[in-house]
């Protein structure tokens, strides 16, 4: 055809530059390349994720992490500031949803969320999954089930011998966040005696242990 | 063209075959070679190509064999070694530049353009040649490190990233080079 | 797509440094056939005899500039954990400012200088030696110009945003303004060519 062989006679140089010209002409037209305010869901690999709970961590592993001071993950609490401020658990921060993807987070980081419950924090996994982030988990429970497993785990009056056992080990879990045990009677729980009455929200500071986001390697990428 | 008989050999007559050195590629294509061998770097690493880092931590590690304390206690040597659990030499950019060396031996092997030789113009001496190439060698180590990278890894890979440093720095380069040329011309003219 | 793959443990770092070695065989490649081991052909660019340095690096420039526009736009490559070098303006003008002094004194730089030596130049290694002994003298020196060093710091300077122009913009610009060195790159080339085929006369 007339037309190839027109195009073939045309010298190399020429065509690259054509070619170039025109790439940049497209990424003119494009503009913006970095797609923020829309995320495209594979919905069946999503489905899959969520029956599978396999993006849940229990408040028992989390206090195990804080306590060996695994640094490797973002802990972000979702509340307000102001309930944050009140009470956070340690080596968290402070994220609202709607600034969960505005660069503070990298999507290859491992990140724990939780709110009060498991509404929110439920809600913005699928934000940050949708976003395809790779490593984001829950809290299972929220911080209700922190407060309760954690920082107050109670012991009924008719345990047995293997839950006031079980009760041993939660009580020095809860004594190391500054929560204080409960022993249930009858349907009133009270404190075990070495701590004081009334069960209040405890303050505390992060333990010893845990070090700084700051310790991670850093890996020199420069020339 | 000088003919060059097989790879490192001085006399003409001791080898059979006779090679020509190929000429060199079009350095448009050349470039879109580095350019997507750049990219790859991008993809696969997260980074871009480099070649000064290399000899950082070689200086620094060569530095920490001769005098372990001064280089600990020099900021910048020991921001190359690193805290002592891995060898510096176990490096990115280490790596990479040794491969720059395979590199280059292959393509130069395949194009027989591998020779022992000093690369200069016609009115300078080899003496002369060698001293400049030192010199110039060290005012390129100490910029480099000034600019935090050598035209590989700032000019090269910056510039793809539209990096306001880079560009700078490229254009300063140019600059100086233009500007070097007409004292140098002895040398390569 | 997770990119870049490293970023995103696809593989170990003892792996990475394969990666590297193999990625330097295609970079130090590139670069011989090029023309880049040989000084003179590094230095024609400053006297308008060969303008090769300035073809090759930026079409790479270019190449790798559109490659990752689009990928980006594809949602193929995460460019925000792609490393991205602080601009610290001063230093890095200085920098370039001795650097180029550098290319046209020594001949190489350090990249092209390690193809150089690979392929038998004695001019290349010495060169290499130099380099050496620039980078220890800047070490030993480094406590006392450390504040020179670190000075202008800007972070992260994106030319699109530091312009005040979109990203697709500034990339349209550059490939223009690429494409129009070449044309003037290849005419400087001729005149030159002509200019000297007639003093020859």
């Amino acid at each position: 055809m007339k037309i190839i062989e027109f195009l073939q006679k045309i010298d190399l140089k020429i065509k690259l530059a054509s070619l170039a010209i025109l790439l940049g002409l497209i990424a003119f037209i494009i503009s913006d390349p970095f797609d923020n305010l829309y995320a495209k869901i594979n919905t069946k690999e999503l489905a899959v994720m969520v029956q599978k709970e396999v993006d849940h961590v229990n408040v028992d592993e989390l206090a195990d992490w804080i306590i060996k001071g695994k640094s490797d993950y973002r802990l972000i609490d979702l509340r307000s500031e102001k309930e944050f401020n009140e009470y956070n658990i340690p080596g968290s921060e402070n994220i609202l949803i709607t600034n969960l993807l505005d660069g503070q987070i990298s999507r290859n980081e491992k990140i724990i969320l939780y709110s009060d419950g498991g509404i929110h924090s439920a809600q913005a996994w699928f934000l940050l999954k949708a976003k395809d982030f790779k490593n984001v988990y829950i809290l299972r429970g929220g911080l209700e089930e922190w407060r309760d497993k954690i920082l107050f785990p109670k012991l009924a009056s008719n345990a047995t011998e293997i839950e006031k056992a079980k009760f041993e080990i939660a009580s020095a879990i809860s004594r190391y966040f500054g929560g204080t045990p409960q022993l249930m009677i009858g349907e009133q729980p009270t404190s075990v005696a070495i701590q004081s009455a009334t069960p209040q929200v405890p303050k505390i500071q992060a333990p010893v242990g845990s070090s700084s986001s700051g310790a991670k390697k850093k890996k020199r990428e420069g020339c | 063209m000088t003919s060059i008989t097989g790879i490192f050999s001085k006399d003409d007559a001791v080898q059979e075959k006779v090679y020509e050195p190929k000429p060199y590629s079009n350095p448009y294509l050349v470039g879109i070679g580095l350019g997507l061998v750049l990219l790859a770097a991008f993809v696969i690493m997260g980074r871009g190509l480099g070649a000064s880092g290399a000899f950082s931590s070689l200086v620094s590690a060569g530095v920490q064999k001769v005098a372990p304390e001064h280089a600990a206690n020099n900021p910048y040597f020991s921001e190359y070694l690193g805290d002592g659990s891995v060898n510096p030499l176990k490096d990115w950019l280490v790596f990479e530049v040794l491969g720059v060396f395979v590199g280059g031996l292959i393509s130069g092997l395949l194009a027989h353009r591998v020779k022992k030789t000093v690369e200069k113009g016609d009115r300078i001496s080899v003496r002369n040649r060698l001293i400049f190439a030192f010199i110039g060698g060290g005012l390129m180590g100490f910029g480099a490190k000034l600019a935090r990278g050598c035209t590989s890894g700032q000019a090269l890979t910056g510039g793809a990233l539209l990096n306001l440093g880079s560009w700078a720095f490229m254009m300063m380069v140019f600059a100086g080079a233009y500007a070097m040329a007409y004292f140098m011309r002895r040398q390569w003219t | 797509m997770n990119a870049p793959f490293f970023k995103f443990d696809m593989f170990s770092v003892d792996f990475s440094l394969v990666v590297a070695f193999i990625i330097g065989i295609g970079f130090g490649f590139a670069l011989e056939r090029g023309g880049f081991g040989n000084a003179r052909i590094l230095a024609s660019q400053f006297y308008f005899t060969d303008m090769r340095v300035l073809k090759v690096m930026f079409s790479a420039i270019v190449t790798a500039m559109l490659g990752v526009f689009f990928f980006v736009a594809f949602g193929w490559l995460d460019l925000s954990l792609v490393y991205y070098t602080d601009t610290n303006l001063i230093p890095q003008i200085v920098g370039g400012l001795i650097l180029g002094i550098g290319f046209v004194i020594g001949g190489y730089c350090p990249g092209t200088s390690c193809v150089s030596a690979a392929t038998g130049r004695i001019d290349g290694v010495v060169y290499l030696l130099g380099v050496m002994a620039g980078i220890f003298v800047f070490g030993e020196i480094f406590p006392w110009i450390s504040d020179f060093y670190y000075s202008t710091n800007m972070g992260r300077v994106f030319l699109p945003d530091y312009l005040g122009l979109s990203y697709g913009m500034v990339v349209f610009l550059v490939v223009l303004m690429a494409v129009g060195a070449f044309a003037a790159a290849e005419w400087g080339e001729k005149k030159m060519a002509a200019k000297k085929s007639g003093e020859r006369k």
